[in-house]
């Protein structure tokens, strides 16, 4: 398909719908752990980046809770497909709501657009049971008829708090 | 056997083993509090946490919390998070800064940098006591001692005891070391701070700092993982820096034997890698940084001192290598907190810096695919240690071939002396009875 471009109201319905069906089935992908297709969505140069500060505007000189491009991406998911995987002895199970999702910018042609969406992720692992909160910032671009994620941002509301181990991608 | 049914809490250590009390009892926990925490010299922050007059950060001190500020004098006071009158906390944030004075937000008293009482709202009420005769009672309390190290702020709650100098012996020659990496002798904390929450006794993770036997069998999921992403990058390939921090974990065996360990008096120590001298860029840009402020002899006199991780007991872990303190927190006999503060060398070139913080970020962050698995680990001692399954935990390997030096014991790299040597520390505190109190 041709990007949708933002010229009328039912372009930009059209363009909405889009990229909340991208960012729905985005989250369904980690959901299942289905980590090989969820490499996939991101360009050669994304990155997955969860900040350390609130209003975090820099990772290269500020430390994050992670800040991944492909090769630490894929060294996560990697380890995750180890046989011994220690601390995933049962493994953790998420599910994620997904909602509020904006459309915050659109590139005059089209072809890139940032979405802002709210995530909540409960995370069972054995007996034990986390939540996290999350503003979600994904900026997209349209390459051979689909999107893909140039950055993914999640700002969780209790980024700056003391964690426990985070192995999964939010 | 119960921990009751030990004479004294130093007859839990015997040579070549502990008593799972030591980690599980929260009694024991509150006594290493006053016995450890409140007499030995503790890391409470650096001096460039707080570079302005007035500049402030919170922290713990054992249990104790705390408040680093800056005073006017260019000097540096730990005070107790507390306000004389009510007892309320002065400061909940991590860090901040006080214009004039610290101000208690319950009453509004204020007080000064060195915890001095300030002003009172309406003091005449105060008119009939004596408050000069009672200073105490209406000032901030100091911690009893406060010293610096090359900028390492430590403080200690027992007015007697060795000076900071002669607490940190030898292990002082790491701390050097981490300055002296810097061209300017000098370095500062900065790019944020990472907080990780464990699920054990603080000590399973000091005695993990040297423990080189659990490497390839923990970190077997990361370090294969890494090692398969490099295979299948294009021959010659160079081990990208992330790689290359995840994989080392799963060097065999022989590789960790060589590597020398030495513990210091009070239960510090570190691991002595071999050098061999680097030739990636970013290492290469510093070394020309260095040599333009030493020359090179000096240069590689500071580069060959190549060591792993320090312990400076019961503080925390500097690696001077690539400028990280892990510094640790006790919360509860079975709950510990680290937090882990990234340097800045003065005068380096940006991206040793830059790499530091990949550092953190691949290897202690929260998110780190290498310290999951460690997490997992201590967690499953801490439970398996609250059973009645065993009542010792051993500590033996390399017992008998450690090498004694003054001030100090060496051993190989695969002993457990290091959890002898901290076990020593833990025993002669823990048998010295209390000293908060006696200031």
């Amino acid at each position: 398909m041709n990007a949708p471009g933002p010229d009328s109201a039912v372009d930009a319905a059209a363009l909405h719908f889009d990229v909340t069906r991208f960012v729905l089935h985005e989250a369904r992908l980690l959901d299942e752990r289905r980590f090989e297709e969820w490499l996939a969505l991101f360009t050669d140069d994304g990155l997955y980046w969860v900040p350390l500060a609130h209003g975090q505007t820099d990772a290269r000189t500020h430390a994050s809770l992670f800040h991944e491009d492909a090769l630490l991406r894929r060294l996560r998911v990697e380890r995750l497909e180890q046989a011994r995987v220690f601390s995933q002895q049962p493994p953790a199970h998420t599910v994620r709501v997904v909602g509020g999702v904006m459309l915050d910018r659109v590139a005059d042609d089209g072809a890139e657009v940032e979405v802002r969406s709210t995530l909540h992720l409960v995370e069972a692992k054995g007996d034990a049971q986390r939540v996290f909160g999350a503003v979600v910032k994904h900026w997209l671009r349209h390459v051979d008829g689909d999107w893909r994620i140039v950055v993914k941002r999640v700002d969780l509301v209790n980024c700056d708090a003391a964690h426990e181990g985070l192995e999964l991608f939010f | 056997m119960f921990a009751t049914d030990f004479p004294t809490p130093a007859a839990r250590v015997r040579a070549d083993r502990v008593h799972r009390s030591v980690y599980t009892d929260p009694d024991l926990f509150a006594l290493e509090m006053r016995r450890i925490f409140g007499r030995a010299w503790v890391y409470v922050g650096h001096a460039s946490q707080v570079p302005a007059t007035g500049d402030w950060i919170t922290t713990r001190l054992g249990d104790q919390p705390v408040l680093m500020v800056r005073k006017a004098d260019g000097g540096i006071a730990v005070l107790h998070n507390r306000c004389p009158h009510k007892g309320a906390q002065l400061a909940t944030a991590p860090c901040g800064h006080a214009e004039r004075f610290l101000r208690c937000g319950y009453h509004g008293w204020t007080f000064g940098f060195d915890g001095a009482l300030g002003a009172i709202p309406l003091r005449d009420g105060y008119d009939a006591v004596a408050i000069a005769a009672d200073p105490d009672a209406f000032r901030v309390k100091p911690l009893a001692r406060v010293a610096t190290y090359r900028g390492f702020v430590f403080a200690s709650q027992a007015a007697d005891g060795p000076s900071l100098d002669e607490f940190l012996g030898g292990v002082r020659v790491s701390l050097d070391n981490f300055c002296d990496r810097a061209p300017s002798g000098e370095v500062e904390v900065a790019g944020g701070i990472q907080r990780v929450v464990q699920r054990n006794n603080w000590k399973v993770f000091f005695e993990n700092l040297h423990d080189t036997m659990h490497p390839m069998t923990t970190h077997e999921s990361s370090g294969l993982a890494a090692r398969k992403l490099h295979r299948a990058m294009p021959d010659g390939t160079p081990k990208p820096f992330e790689l290359r921090i995840v994989d080392g974990n799963i060097e065999p065996y022989p590789f960790w034997a060589a590597l020398a360990l030495k513990g210091f008096d009070h239960g510090h120590g570190w691991m002595e890698a071999i050098f061999n001298p680097p030739t990636d860029p970013t290492s290469l840009a510093h070394q020309a940084a260095l040599e333009a402020v030493h020359g090179p002899e000096r240069t590689r006199e500071i580069l060959s001192l190549n060591l792993h991780n320090t312990i400076v007991w019961p503080s925390g872990s500097p690696h001077t290598a690539f400028q990280q303190f892990r510094v640790i927190r006790p919360i509860a006999v079975d709950r510990t907190l680290v937090e882990i503060q990234t340097f800045r060398l003065k005068g380096a070139p940006d991206a040793v810096f830059e790499r530091a913080l990949r550092y953190t970020n691949v290897v202690n962050a929260p998110s780190s695919n290498v310290m999951a698995d460690d997490l997992e680990m201590y967690a499953r001692v801490q439970r398996g240690l609250d059973s009645d399954g065993g009542e010792w935990v051993l500590l033996a390997r390399g017992i008998g071939r450690d090498a004694p030096f003054a001030g100090g014991v060496a051993s190989t790299g695969n002993s457990e002396m290091p959890m002898r040597n901290q076990f020593a520390a833990w025993a002669r505190y823990m048998g010295a009875g209390d000293a908060v109190g006696a200031a």
